[in-house]
């Protein structure tokens, strides 16, 4: 039935696919992937308009607490992420051309620039800590109000954000394993397809996390 | 199976390229933010991290050889609704000063 409906659309090629068994529906599979990733777009999207409204409201307040950020570490973060997306990436082409080993290494350097992220993430976030600059945190509640925003907006944010690349690792971990049992195999990647373009889209919200709290100011 | 097909005719090269540029797209948006641009310095950030997530798009993720038309819409559809967020977030705050 299914392979009728999609011939009559003229898609023979995902007919096809369906024949094969091997591959199943793979567009369909990053159809929906897609529709998931736009839902997260849209989630961190409010966060953004939160950040831009108070922002307007609290320029001064913004541009004094944005200052205080550590450019080096959000600009090293930065480079880490996009240097795992070219990894994530290559892993996936180098499996589709049926090099398996090189594929886990890439793989494996992927889980591993993610974890030196968190690292990073967890020490800015320390030394803020240390200096009284947390969520409810006295040291922060007596400053102005603008800041005391920023400084939830940051937490919030760079939270939610890290909370997605440690699943992220994750969901690599068990692609990880997979690879190396055979699993996913250069005739059947789409769920290591799918990971890769939740990956990116990590990579793709720090892209804008990145100037927003650490530049702009 | 053109996707496939498209995806692997996609050298290592092209995808490294890529990376180069997103990297000097990085260094353009630090060394922006450090002079005194006023107004603009939102405006080209901005525009920087667009045009580095058009990249990602479009070669990481591969939307650029995806053929059904679907994939084409998604995201001007999303940007759009975004841009109606937008819209109604700033003129309730640019107006609700007035009544308060």
């Amino acid at each position: 039935m299914a392979l009728m409906i999609l011939r009559r659309f003229g898609k023979m090629d995902d007919a096809k696919e369906l024949v094969a068994g091997e591959v199943g529906d793979a567009t369909g599979a990053r159809l929906g992937m897609w529709l998931f990733i736009l839902s997260e777009l849209l989630l961190f999207g409010g966060l953004f308009i939160l950040y831009s409204a108070y922002r307007y409201k609290n320029p001064v307040d913004f541009h004094h607490a944005s200052r205080e950020l550590d450019v080096i570490l959000g600009t090293l973060n930065t480079i880490i992420l996009l240097t795992s997306s070219l990894s994530m990436v290559s892993s996936i082409s180098a499996l589709q051309r049926g090099d398996r080993k090189l594929s886990m290494v890439l793989l494996m350097t992927t889980i591993a620039l993610g974890i030196l992220f968190l690292i990073n993430k967890g020490l800015e976030w320390g030394t803020k800590i240390e200096h009284g600059i947390y969520p409810n945190a006295p040291a922060l509640l007596a400053r102005a109000k603008g800041e005391i925003l920023f400084y939830g907006l940051y937490y919030v944010m760079t939270g939610l954000h890290g909370l997605h690349v440690l699943v992220g690792v994750c969901v690599l971990l068990v692609m990880l394993l997979f690879v190396s049992k055979g699993k996913i195999r250069s005739t059947h990647f789409t769920p290591l397809e799918n990971s890769g373009l939740y990956w990116h889209l990590v990579d793709v919200i720090w892209i804008f996390l990145y100037p927003l709290f650490y530049l702009i100011s | 199976m053109k996707p496939v097909e498209e995806i692997r005719k996609t050298r290592y090269q092209t995808y490294a390229l890529v990376w180069v540029v997103l990297i000097i797209l990085t260094g353009i948006t630090l060394s922006a933010a450090g002079r005194e641009l006023g107004g603009w310095t939102v405006l080209i950030a901005l525009v920087i991290a667009g045009t580095k997530s058009g990249l990602v798009l479009n070669y990481f993720m591969h939307l650029r050889s995806e053929r059904l038309t679907v994939f084409k819409i998604i995201i001007p559809l999303v940007l759009a609704v975004f841009l109606v967020f937008i819209l109604l977030t700033f003129s309730d705050l640019a107006f609700r000063g007035g009544v308060k």
